[in-house]
């Protein structure tokens, strides 16, 4: 054993000494800090998931720029059950738009996201392309100032990386991204 | 692992606020509404194999350095490390960034820390406390990348080194204070290998980042000694760990391990020649407990000066400095975060109430960082200042990141391989 080696005045016997009230010191800082945060440990249901509160978007664009993903995971949602299936589309065609075809230079999505189908007369479904979608909220706010505001941005869950801070909150001008829980990951208008 | 999502019932407010400009249509062809599903991940399953694989995996690292003192475990560990935690789930949670949230959490009540942040970030101290820095070996994603390209260990000298060696506590207070003020995550942000991991992200931090790495394959691991804030902190703690790592039980003093060092951990023999006598040795004490509390308040009386500057990160000062600016120049049209601001029924009084609680927020903060990194630039300096007699090669617990390179390099420890 090391013990016989080192003799009871030798140096190494303080400095075990201090070893060992420093491991103590070491253990017992660790439980604490543990101990406190284990308290402040929610449920299983608080807040973890980004998500954008569509009553507080502004349209402003920045979701499409501000991720940290090269395409951002924000995207367009369409509730059909909101929208007025318009002719004449807000989010669809860009204003002062001449002939209502499908042609690009009438679109208003930079991306062509948006498919148009016609349903009955004077109805159009329209729908979204998430993966050409780049969530800059062109069509949301030009439904939202025309139409019934069916188009909203969302954060889909499955491409959000879901970042400590996420980059777009901190840029969001209207504050409308925040952490919101596993049972409400999703804020839809056509609940 | 997906799960469809109920429909909240939260949302029907919403519906009925929205603004209904054109009726709902009637359908007469029998069109229905179509049905859309939106994917929740659930990650109970992926955190469970997360902490899982930390926990075997540093216990197999400790096995490995500890009791076999070999490296190749701690390679294999570091490939599976950068493959799963880097590559595949993209370095999050990472531990190096769950200081943030264990500082929030634990000065905002407000905030809900996840579990799994917390055992990320509890699980490698635990273990350094035991084992020596077991996490730092290959388990981290961030050091194991490093470890797999180091092929060459150039020395900076010692000076260089400790002075260097300041940056991680520097980056540590600053990550702190900029967590607990709610400002920003800044050591997620400036995290060098994320933008590798994702294999995009921020240009400047994969430029950084792979300048880092550069630099890891002539000298070992510069991201662990001079930037990461949470080896900074696991190096108190695996000074004082209760199983240490040992090279050789019998040192014969060939110098093949210090050299073969990539962290320049193990400290050579020295003997100290010049006698200190106890009246010099207690006067050099004195001096130590004038100079410290002198370095901490220079620290904090610096830092307390640049407060105000510091709260420019948080976000409620940016939008006061916005919102006063454009109250001085209304005839420019303000700007997109004023407008919204205004329109939310924002007053400058409240802004202004708000923008003093976070500068008085920063400065008190800053301060505290200041005294705190005023400490440690005294204890580095004093421990260049020391020199202790060392009769063999002693490892450097601090900054032994338990990586076992020396083992294949000791003839002795080679010799007990043979013998056995």
């Amino acid at each position: 054993m090391e013990k016989d080696r080192i003799t009871a005045k030798s140096p190494v016997t303080r400095k075990k000494f201090l070893r060992i009230c420093g491991s103590v010191i070491a253990g017992t800082v660790i439980a604490l800090l543990s101990g406190i945060s284990l308290k402040r440990i929610r449920s299983k249901e608080s807040g973890y998931f980004w998500q954008i509160d569509p009553s507080k978007c502004t349209f402003c664009g920045r979701c499409e720029t501000g991720c940290v993903l090269p395409v951002s995971a924000v995207k367009c949602v369409h509730a059909n059950r909101v929208c007025g299936y318009c002719d004449l589309c807000g989010g669809y065609y860009r204003t002062n738009v001449k002939d209502l075809n499908t042609a690009a230079e009438n679109l208003l999505c930079p991306a062509g996201a948006i498919r148009r189908a016609y349903v009955e007369d004077p109805y159009f479904e329209y729908t979204i392309d998430e993966s050409v979608c780049n969530g800059c909220g062109k069509c949301a706010k030009g439904c939202n100032s025309f139409g019934n505001g069916s188009l909203y941005l969302q954060v889909k869950q499955e491409l959000c990386k879901n970042c400590n801070e996420c980059k777009i909150s901190q840029t969001c001008p209207s504050g409308a991204i925040r952490r919101v829980a596993y049972s409400e990951a999703y804020l839809l208008k056509d609940a | 692992m997906k799960k469809i999502l109920s429909l909240p019932l939260i949302l029907f407010p919403l519906v009925t606020t929205a603004q209904n400009r054109f009726p709902k249509p009637d359908f007469e062809s029998g069109y229905r509404y179509p049905t859309f599903t939106y994917h929740v991940p659930d990650e109970t399953f992926w955190t469970a194999l997360d902490i899982a694989l930390l926990v075997l995996m540093m216990s197999f690292v400790a096995w490995a350095v500890i009791k076999r003192k070999k490296r190749a475990p701690v390679m294999w560990v570091s490939v599976i490390s950068v493959a799963y935690f880097g590559f595949y789930r993209s370095g999050c949670v990472c531990s190096i960034g769950a200081i943030q949230n264990v500082a929030l959490a634990l000065t905002d009540t407000s905030y809900a820390m996840p579990l799994a942040v917390l055992l990320f970030f509890v699980l490698p101290v635990v273990f350094t406390l035991m084992f020596g820095r077991v996490f730092c070996a290959g388990v981290c994603p961030l050091g194991a990348l490093q470890e797999l390209v180091n092929v060459k260990n150039f020395r900076l000298p010692k000076p260089v080194a400790a002075v260097l060696g300041i940056i991680p506590w520097i980056y540590l207070s600053f990550a702190i204070l900029c967590a607990v003020t709610r400002s920003s995550f800044i050591i997620c942000r400036f995290d060098p290998f994320i933008g590798i991991f994702r294999m995009g992200g921020d240009l400047g931090m994969i430029i950084f980042g792979a300048l880092l790495l550069l630099t890891a394959v002539f000298t070992g691991r510069p991201f662990c000694r001079f930037l990461c804030p949470y080896g900074a902190l696991l190096s108190l703690f695996s000074r004082v760990s209760v199983w240490k790592i040992r090279i050789t039980p019998k040192c014969i003093n060939c110098d093949l391990c210090h050299s073969a060092c990539p962290l320049d951990a193990i400290r050579p023999p020295y003997e100290n020649r010049v006698k200190e006598s106890r009246v010099q040795g207690v006067k050099r004490i004195l001096t130590y407990l004038v100079f410290l509390p002198a370095m901490a308040c220079t620290g904090a009386f610096v830092l307390n000066l640049t407060g105000d500057s510091l709260s420019r990160s948080h976000k409620d000062m940016r939008l006061y400095d916005l919102v006063v600016q454009n109250a001085k120049e209304p005839q420019n049209i303000p700007p997109l975060d004023v407008e919204v601001f205004y329109a939310q029924g924002g007053t400058i009084e409240k802004l202004t109430a708000r923008a003093e609680t976070v500068r008085n927020e920063f400065r008190t903060g800053a301060t505290v960082a200041g005294g705190f990194i005023g400490l440690v630039v005294g204890f580095t300096l004093i421990g260049l200042s020391l020199k202790r007699t060392r009769k063999t090669y002693e490892i450097d617990d601090a900054a032994c990141v338990n990586c076992g390179r020396c083992f294949g390099y000791c003839p002795q420890n080679r010799q007990l391989k043979i013998e056995n």
